[in-house]
This record gives C-alpha cells, sequence and structure tokens, in this order.
C-alpha cells in the first residue's frame, strides 16, 4: 500500500516533466511544468501535436515519464511503478476515442466494471450503476452491446464507467468531440456539476468556447507550456492565439472582424451574451 | 458487418482517363434507400427509406443525433455497402445502367480520421495509391498528386519526400483528404472531417471545401458541428433513427428550430446572434468577416 494521500497537497504537482516515444528524435513534452490544487477547472489547450494526450497518459500513471524532477498525482509518485499504479485509481482518465475502454458486454456492466475491480458490495453497485446510466441517458441502452453503439453512446458510456469510480481529479481528453450538440451539452453539464461539487478537472479540448469558464488555462505548444493564465488573457492576443494553432471563440472572432473594421467593442466579448451586451453598447 | 455485398449491375473496373480538372460536379439522387446491418440478434435499420436530391454542385450538410445512421448513409452513396431496397443514382445514373462503375470511381469519400489509414513510405506514394489503382498513365497520376497536394497546403516540393508519420496530425489529415482528391471526385462525401482538429487546421480545411466548392464540386458533410455545417453547406439534412426528418433548406423558424432540438442540434452561433439582435435568423451571415460586414 502506498501513503495515504495529504489532502492539502495539489493534485497534480508536476516539474521538468521530459516524455520521448521510443525511437522519436525529439521530446513530445519537454520540461514541464503543471500544478492543479483541488477544486480547480483547468482548461488544456494546443495545436495538434503539441502533447495534450500524451499528459492525459501521463498524468493518469499509465506512462512512465522518461524524466522529471518531480512528477506526483494525487501523492503518488509518478516515476515509481507503485505510484503509477495508486495513480490510476485516482486519477479518472477519459480518452478522446472509447473504443479502447469498453471492455464488457453491455453498456451497465461496462459502467459496473471499475467498482466490480473494488468489490463494491452489490447493492451499492447498482444504486451507482442506475445514477451512472440516468446522469447520461444510457438508461435504455443498458443492455445494448458496446460494439452496437454509436460513437457518441460510447463516449458517454465510458464517461459514465469513469466516473462511476469515486475520483479525486477527472482528466478529461476531447470528450466532446465526438458527441453530437445535445450529447456535448450534457457531458459539459455532467462535468461541471461535478466540478461544482468539489471535484477538480483537467480538461483537454480544440472547443475554445469549452476553455472561456476555466479557472485557468494551460497552452500546449511543441511539448511545453506556451501559456499560462485566465482565457481572457489568453484570447485578448490574437496574434499569439492564431501562432498557436488556436482560435477565438465565434464572439470573440467577430469582435475582431470588427475591430479591422474600424468598429471596436468595449472589452473582448467571448460569450454570445457578452456579445450581445457590448454590441448594445456599441456607439 | 456485410461491407462485402457487391453492388448490384457494377461492371469491372476498367483504365479511365481522369475527370478534368474543375469539371462539373455530379449530382445525386437516394430513392427510397435502406440498409440493415446484419446482427445474429434482431437486425438494427440503420438506413431506412431515405430519399434526397442533391444537385450537381449543391453542397449539403448530413446532420442528426449520434446513431442517426449518417456514416451509413455516406458508406451507401460512395458504393462501399449495397442497399437492401432501392437505389443511388450518380448523375441520373441507376446502378443497372451501363457507366455507372465508372460513376462511383468519382465519388470521393474521406472516412473520419482518415490518417489512420495513410501507410506509404512517402507522402507522393501514398496520395498516388488511388490514382495508380484507377489505372492511370503515370505522368497524369504525378500531375494529380502535385494538384491534390497543393490543394490541401502541402506544397509537394516541400512535402513529397516526407513520410507520413513524420506530420504533424493537422498535416497528415490534410494528406489524406489529397489522397482523396487525386481522384479528382465530382461528389465528395465527408465523415466529420472536423472532430480533434485544432482551430488554426480546421480553419485550413473550410479554406479547402470551400475552394472545391467554388470549383464545382459536390459536396455532401456529415458532421455534428453546426456552426461549420452553416458556413459551408447551402442546404440541410436531418437523421433521425435512420429516417429522413428533413430535407431542403436551412429552416430557423418556430418549428425548424424544435426539429433541430428534437434531432440533439441547435441553432448556428449566427443564426442565433441574428434573432437575438431583431433580425432575420434566415439571413443570418454564414462567416464573421460576413456578419461585421453586416453589422458595420
Amino acid at each position: 500500500m502506498s501513503s495515504s494521500p495529504d489532502e492539502t497537497a495539489p493534485l497534480f504537482d508536476i516539474s521538468g516533466l521530459h516524455y520521448r516515444y521510443a525511437g522519436a528524435q525529439a521530446d513530445a513534452l519537454a520540461d514541464l511544468d503543471l500544478t492543479v490544487h483541488e477544486g480547480e477547472f483547468v482548461a488544456v489547450l494546443g495545436a495538434n501535436g503539441s502533447g495534450k494526450s500524451t499528459l492525459a497518459r501521463l498524468l493518469g500513471g499509465l506512462e512512465k515519464p522518461t524524466a522529471a524532477r518531480h512528477a506526483l498525482a494525487c501523492g503518488h509518485d509518478l516515476l515509481v511503478e507503485d505510484g503509477r499504479l495508486s495513480a490510476r485509481r485516482d486519477v479518472g482518465v477519459l480518452f478522446q476515442n472509447p473504443e479502447n475502454q469498453l471492455v464488457a458486454q453491455c453498456v451497465e456492466d461496462d459502467v459496473a466494471f471499475g467498482l466490480e475491480n473494488l468489490a463494491w458490495p452489490a447493492a451499492d453497485m447498482r444504486r451507482r450503476v442506475d445514477a451512472m446510466l440516468a446522469r447520461f441517458g444510457l438508461e435504455e441502452l443498458r443492455r445494448r452491446e458496446p460494439h452496437m453503439l454509436s460513437g457518441g453512446q460510447k463516449q458517454r458510456t465510458a464517461l459514465a464507467g469513469v466516473i462511476a469510480v469515486p475520483r479525486r481529479v477527472l482528466v478529461l481528453d476531447e470528450p466532446t468531440a465526438m458527441l453530437d450538440p445535445a450529447g456535448r451539452d450534457e457531458v459539459l453539464m455532467a462535468v461541471r456539476e461535478m466540478h461544482a461539487d468539489g471535484l477538480a478537472v483537467v480538461y483537454i479540448t480544440q472547443e475554445m468556447d469549452e476553455a472561456v469558464g476555466a479557472d485557468r488555462v494551460v497552452v500546449l505548444g511543441g511539448g511545453t507550456e506556451a501559456y499560462a493564465g485566465t482565457a481572457a488573457g489568453l484570447f485578448a492576443d490574437a496574434v499569439r492565439v492564431r501562432r498557436l494553432g488556436l482560435g477565438l471563440p465565434a464572439a470573440g472572432e467577430l469582435a475582431l472582424a470588427l475591430a479591422e473594421r474600424g468598429h471596436a467593442l468595449r472589452g473582448l466579448p467571448l460569450t454570445i451574451d457578452e456579445l450581445l451586451a457590448a454590441l448594445g453598447d456599441a456607439p | 458487418m456485410s461491407g462485402s455485398k457487391a453492388v448490384a449491375g457494377a461492371t469491372p473496373d476498367e483504365p479511365r482517363e481522369p475527370a478534368v480538372p474543375g469539371s462539373s460536379g455530379m449530382s445525386l439522387a437516394c430513392a427510397d434507400v435502406s440498409f440493415s446491418y446484419e446482427e445474429a440478434r434482431a437486425p438494427i435499420p440503420a438506413v431506412r427509406d431515405v430519399s434526397f436530391e442533391l444537385p450537381a454542385g449543391g453542397s449539403l450538410a448530413l446532420m442528426g443525433a449520434s446513431g442517426s445512421g449518417k456514416s451509413t448513409l455516406l458508406q451507401v452513396v460512395r458504393g462501399l455497402d449495397a442497399p437492401d431496397t432501392g437505389a443511388v443514382l450518380l448523375d441520373g445514373a441507376a446502378p443497372v445502367d451501363a457507366g455507372y462503375a465508372a460513376l462511383q470511381r468519382e465519388v470521393g469519400l474521406v472516412f473520419q480520421a482518415p490518417e489512420l489509414q495513410l501507410f506509404a513510405a512517402t507522402a507522393r506514394e501514398d496520395v498516388a495509391f488511388g490514382p495508380r489503382r484507377l489505372g492511370w498513365p503515370e505522368e497524369q497520376v504525378t500531375a494529380a498528386v502535385d494538384t491534390a497536394l497543393d490543394v490541401v497546403g502541402l506544397p509537394p516540393a516541400h512535402f513529397a519526400e516526407r513520410h507520413p508519420y513524420s506530420l504533424s496530425g493537422g498535416e497528415q489529415r490534410r494528406l489524406a483528404l489529397a489522397g482523396v482528391l487525386a481522384m479528382r471526385p465530382r461528389l465528395l462525401l465527408l465523415d466529420e472531417p472536423f472532430v480533434s482538429l485544432d482551430p488554426g487546421t480546421r480553419r485550413q480545411l473550410v479554406g479547402i471545401l470551400e475552394r472545391l466548392k467554388a470549383a464545382g464540386v459536390t459536396l455532401l458533410l456529415a458532421t455534428h458541428d453546426v456552426d461549420l455545417a452553416w458556413a459551408l453547406c447551402d442546404e440541410l439534412l436531418v437523421l433521425g433513427e435512420g429516417r429522413l426528418v428533413a430535407a431542403g433548406p436551412w429552416d430557423f423558424s418556430t418549428a425548424g428550430g424544435r426539429l433541430l432540438a428534437e434531432n440533439r442540434l441547435r441553432e448556428p452561433f449566427f443564426v442565433e446572434l441574428w434573432r437575438r439582435l431583431g433580425r432575420d435568423p434566415q439571413r443570418a451571415p454564414r462567416s464573421a468577416s460576413a456578419a461585421a460586414e453586416a453589422l458595420s
């Protein structure tokens, strides 16, 4: 058994992290620092190939860092095998593609899979699984075999399974990328509810509007930190945003296009409500 | 899976000259098309009695909830799966008509995450695979590969000899698209091409599709992204549980909005903005620059 985690220490305490894939010429992650505290919602952005998914695997204890000054997840040392095994229990990770995460014969067994491994009592497990199925609108699919599900349904099943096990922090790697707009809203709402309940979330995304409400935004570029700060601070510098392969939320893109035509708005709106307010204020 | 079903009336492959660049797009019509996956237990109907027409050079967004049959419909249109009933008409030709197989070869399908299918040692060899299989003369293959690489923003001088795996994720997706474009499709089918792309690569892909559309290529775009569907497509087709729910021009009336919501969709950003500004949502702009122009 590893030592019990310190409740006040950061959930992720990463310094000088390097990761290089076997045979690669360069580091996928290079000298990366990352600290995530209890209750935080941290959005991670970055162009394709910037190292976001690699980071998710390392945070979840699924890969061994090539090197690090220190790398702690929920107090577990990611540089040693025992620490990574403990991290896998406390850190819930959902990947971009749920195909490889569905293992059971039907949806409800898949959602129960992690709880069975932890030997939960049957009645508790049933209640927990039912709650998860309801939260993700999967009740009617509970007996469906995973290979008979659409991509979006698979993603919701995988997320329900990750969350069924009590976690200290979630690492979500583009969880909405394959979902229809309503499915995306359901997942976002569920994630925000869990965050409101106190769970820390590291949220990797290519959707700029999903980063707007985050406590903090970290942008990866070339495997290392290219920006860390607020969403407003990131989007205020449109030239840097483009250089990093990113964009502005739609409201911000329109404000920028207006400014280019000599009609600058007061402040930079990032949501449609902020945009409407700014347009109302405009002379 | 029943992907090995032969398409009725298909003629054997024979060498064919590539279509002239810029030749007009192909029209598409589906007439009562149904397709079910064969499963040991009760079959799940994937597409049921779907009929619609897409004129040559038109652009149609194929939308609907996850599992509504969008990918299946694209595979049937491409001819990878033969419909159980009904027919896919290309330029008005039915599968039993002479020349149908040749028309099918002018339909390009870009799969989800097409970069997973890259396999050759160089970008040039990967893009050349399709045209060579069509039996084109080698100088035509070279010209088609160079053009396709240029169209997707991977100039051959810099990229043709690179190993596909040495390219970034966004470059790999564009290379895979080049592999389809090299065969000069007159009807291009795209299955969720924007998923997992960073915003910069998304902008590039939108630009590529806008140029293909301007060149007259017919587009059928399956996507969950209502904003990009609105930016690129003149018309909308909504599938619900395999059935056609609506097809035709975008409709942002109260009934149209209800239909979108019932099918797990929403209004595009600029449409919502126009409505909330008290303007006519049917005349909402399709890009930030067009919106800024209208508001200036």
